[in-house]
């Protein structure tokens, strides 16, 4: 296969942090191929285009008229919708790279990020994976394997299960009941080959254990070809805190800030925010160095993310390592003043850690500033945050000071029922925590999506909710706090009424019959949404 | 609020009430109601406006307000009350154009502001109107129609015997993916909540369960079957 790695940056002919000022005179790679779709690819591409760097998008039969094709400098069609057929197909997205000339390919998150096999692929083509090594996406991958170097390195585990549970052995039963016993009710069964939620399940007694770990053990398999599993103690109430790392070619890995991430339903986060609440700078520092410790043993370059449980009595427990870059990447970029997609271009073309990152890192344990993302998904919080797949007719983003928003979705656009259904990511930054969450307020005020159920309700409601405001997080929070049937059941009352007294004031049964045959004049404001309408149903991508 | 009336409710009162002619009925659209246990929780039942007549002391005033999200222009309404049910509604309905609206309930300082998306009116067969409205976000079906035409439909729905609310009861998928078992066959009895089948989807296993007790009429999916979002799953007696 022929190979098509660009020559060495200039810099690599000289040592260390001296040459760094060159490093930034050059974009790191000529051509980057992007391995995902969504709102992720159209963040990565304007990384690149940022950095004068050529961009190479692939794309399923069902994103062929999506924002990352579009603003891409070259498409390849990969396949089919389902991502079985299109975007995990290491073979198509290798060849699309090569086929195009691509230096680097940069795997986004979930699909093939974590995989180290396609990382091998890559690197077996003559190119750059865009992404921490080969050895460290194994390494830290296998979670139990990463619970071992964890506590290898003296950092504090979640207690439970350090080896796969024997699950297909039925004389183990006993044994398995009395480690889980040893760890204590409840507990959770979790899968070793990957996270989300996906193989997880929760025991409250020993009789359950045995259905949980079959269930479990399927899931797991189904969703990541590897069906082991293990067992964790729950910490509840528990907050999600997690580290965001970089390291470099020479080994040197640095904690630039930390997340919140309390607010998940089903290990599904819902909202982030950067810097953790309520954690003093020796703490910050104290868990900064817990991760920069396991990473540094799992010899982690690029970027990844520690993630770590804190109990109610405040101690830390390290959970996993995701070895990717991760969704709510960006409000640590707001607070720290950082590009992180950039720096990965950099430390995978060779760089050491630019002044950017060091800075960021110094910073670390006492950030300025204050900044919160919720996720808009297409699902239904009033039924339980069920997929809610379709055309989006209106979609009106908020802008102005303090606001980011990452998406790729445009009115008229189809939400497709084959992927995540992550469809914009609202990011708030101010200069503090409290600045942030009226910030979000107004922001969630601004936002306008038709056409299709999102998760903004939810929203709206966390960002106005007083124990929010104090910082009272936990991962129960959203079972413990959220009514969706009770909260869609008043909005559902309201919509009857503002139908009907729209409905009065045009003059709706004045005829007696079925609607207002009068016709529209396009010049009196009540009648211009008419129109507006209309043009805003027009479906971009026919199915 | 005021207590709200429903359609079935409503024993020969077209006849014996005045009906004004502009009322309108409104309820929540089929696309609304939700799949499983929750359905008959969830709706709020429909409700009928009228214009009511402007009388002085009445708690809306004349005097033209600053536009905008919380203070509004002055209403569009004719006669600037609203009968809802009967009682006259404290809120008013502010548009300003695309499709963009509040709707102000309540008086003063105590009222609530919702941020209203109105969208395209669509006509239905059966003479009803749709529309998709977003109230805060939240996307709601109304079907709307004039008061004195729905009256006529549920009077003559019940002449025929099939009341609102108690036809056959249809478990719809609410998001595709594949049937993994099913755990009764047509001719069982099943209670509220009973577990009638397993859906995988997104990698995940969802139990889908009775909307209320009944006699299954038919099972329309086998295990491994794959499904839409909207097939029919099971149907209820």
């Amino acid at each position: 296969m022929a190979t098509s790695r660009s020559e060495p940056h200039p810099s690599l002919h000289k040592d260390g942090p001296a040459a760094e000022p060159e490093w930034a005179a050059r974009p790191p790679f000529r051509r980057v191929l992007i391995a995902n779709r969504g709102e992720i690819a159209v963040r990565i591409i304007r990384a690149c285009r940022d950095l004068g760097m050529e961009t190479i998008a692939v794309y399923s039969d069902a994103d062929a008229g999506a924002a990352h094709v579009r603003l891409a400098d070259m498409a390849v069609r990969l396949g089919p919708a389902p991502p079985a057929e299109s975007y995990l197909r290491t073979d198509a997205v290798v060849d699309a790279a090569v086929q195009a000339g691509a230096q680097a390919i940069h795997p986004g998150y979930g699909f093939l990020a974590e995989r180290a096999a396609f990382a091998r692929a890559v690197e077996a083509a003559g190119l750059v994976f865009v992404g921490p090594s080969v050895a460290a996406i194994d390494a830290l991958g296998d979670k139990l394997h990463a619970r071992r170097l964890a506590r290898d390195a003296g950092v504090p585990v979640v207690p439970g299960t350090l080896d796969p549970v024997p699950v297909e052995r039925p004389d183990q039963v006993e044994a398995i009941v009395a480690q889980a016993e040893a760890i204590g009710f409840p507990l959770l069964v979790k899968a070793a080959a990957g996270g989300g939620g996906r193989g997880m399940r929760r025991v409250t007694a020993a009789s359950d254990l045995p259905a949980a770990l079959a269930a479990g053990s399927h899931e797991a398999a189904s969703a990541f070809g590897d069906g082991s599993v293990y067992l964790e103690r729950e910490i509840e109430p528990a907050r999600h805190i997690e580290v965001q790392l970089l390291g470099d070619v020479h080994g040197t890995v640095v904690a630039i800030g930390e997340r919140d991430c309390s607010l998940q339903r089903r290990h599904q986060k819902l909202v982030e925010e950067a810097p953790a609440p309520g954690l003093t700078a020796d703490e910050r520092r104290h868990l900064h160095a817990m991760a920069v410790k396991v990473a540094s043993a799992a010899g982690l370059q690029n970027a990844a993310t520690a993630e770590f449980l804190r109990s109610p009595d405040g101690s830390f427990h390290f959970l996993e390592v995701n070895t990717r870059l991760q969704v709510e990447h960006g409000v640590t970029e707001l607070v720290g003043d950082i590009d992180i997609v950039r720096e990965q271009f950099f430390l995978a073309a060779g760089a050491p850690l630019s002044p950017a990152a060091l800075a960021a890192a110094a910073r670390a344990a006492d950030p300025a500033g204050h900044a919160i993302e919720v996720r808009i998904s297409a699902e239904d919080p009033g039924r339980d945050f069920a997929p809610t797949p379709g055309l989006v007719t209106r979609w009106h983003l908020p802008s102005g000071p303090g606001v980011r928003v990452d998406t790729a979705i445009e009115p008229g656009d189809r939400v497709p029922a084959a992927y995540d259904n992550l469809i914009a990511k609202v990011m708030v930054h101010a200069g503090d925590r409290a600045a942030a969450i009226d910030r979000l307020v107004r922001v969630l005020d601004e936002l306008e999506v038709g056409g299709i159920q999102t998760t903004l309700p939810f929203h709206r409601f966390v960002a106005r909710h007083a124990g929010f405001r104090a910082a009272r997080l936990s991962t129960g929070w959203v079972g413990e706090h959220w009514d969706g049937a009770a909260e869609y059941r008043s909005a559902a009352r309201a919509a009857q009424l503002a139908t009907g007294m729209a409905a009065l004031a045009d003059g709706f049964g004045l005829d007696g019959g079925s609607g207002s045959r009068r016709p529209v004049d396009p010049r009196s404001p009540g009648r211009r949404w008419f129109l507006d309408g209309l043009e805003r149903t027009l479906d971009r991508w026919p199915r | 609020m005021a207590a709200v009336t429903t359609g079935s409710d409503e024993a020969g009162s077209a006849d014996e009430r005045p009906a004004d002619p502009r009322a309108v009925r409104v309820r929540l659209g089929p696309a609304s109601a939700h799949a499983g246990l929750e359905a008959a929780v969830v709706e709020p039942p429909a409700i009928v406006l009228a214009p009511g007549t402007h009388s002085g002391g009445a708690p809306s005033d004349e005097q033209p307000t600053p536009s905008g999200f919380g203070q509004g222009i002055a209403p569009v309404t004719g006669d600037g009350i609203v009968l809802v049910d009967g009682r006259p509604l404290a809120g008013r309905l502010v548009r300003h154009g695309a499709g963009r609206a509040t709707l102000a309930l309540g008086t003063g300082t105590g009222g609530a502001r919702h941020r209203v998306l109105l969208g395209p009116q669509q006509a239905d067969p059966s003479g009803a109107v749709r529309r998709e409205v977003v109230v805060d976000g939240w996307l709601v079906q109304v079907e709307l129609e004039s008061e004195r035409r729905a009256a006529l439909r549920a009077r003559a729905g019940r002449e025929r015997g099939d009341a609102e609310g108690n036809g056959p009861a249809e478990v719809r998928a609410i998001i595709p993916g594949a049937v993994i078992s099913v755990a009764v066959a047509a001719g069982d009895e099943v209670t509220a909540g009973q577990e009638l089948l397993v859906v995988e989807a997104m990698k995940m296993q969802n139990e889908l369960r009775a909307p209320r007790a009944g006699r299954i009429a038919r099972v329309a999916v086998a295990p491994g079957q794959k499904i839409e979002l909207g097939d029919v799953l099971v149907v209820l007696e």
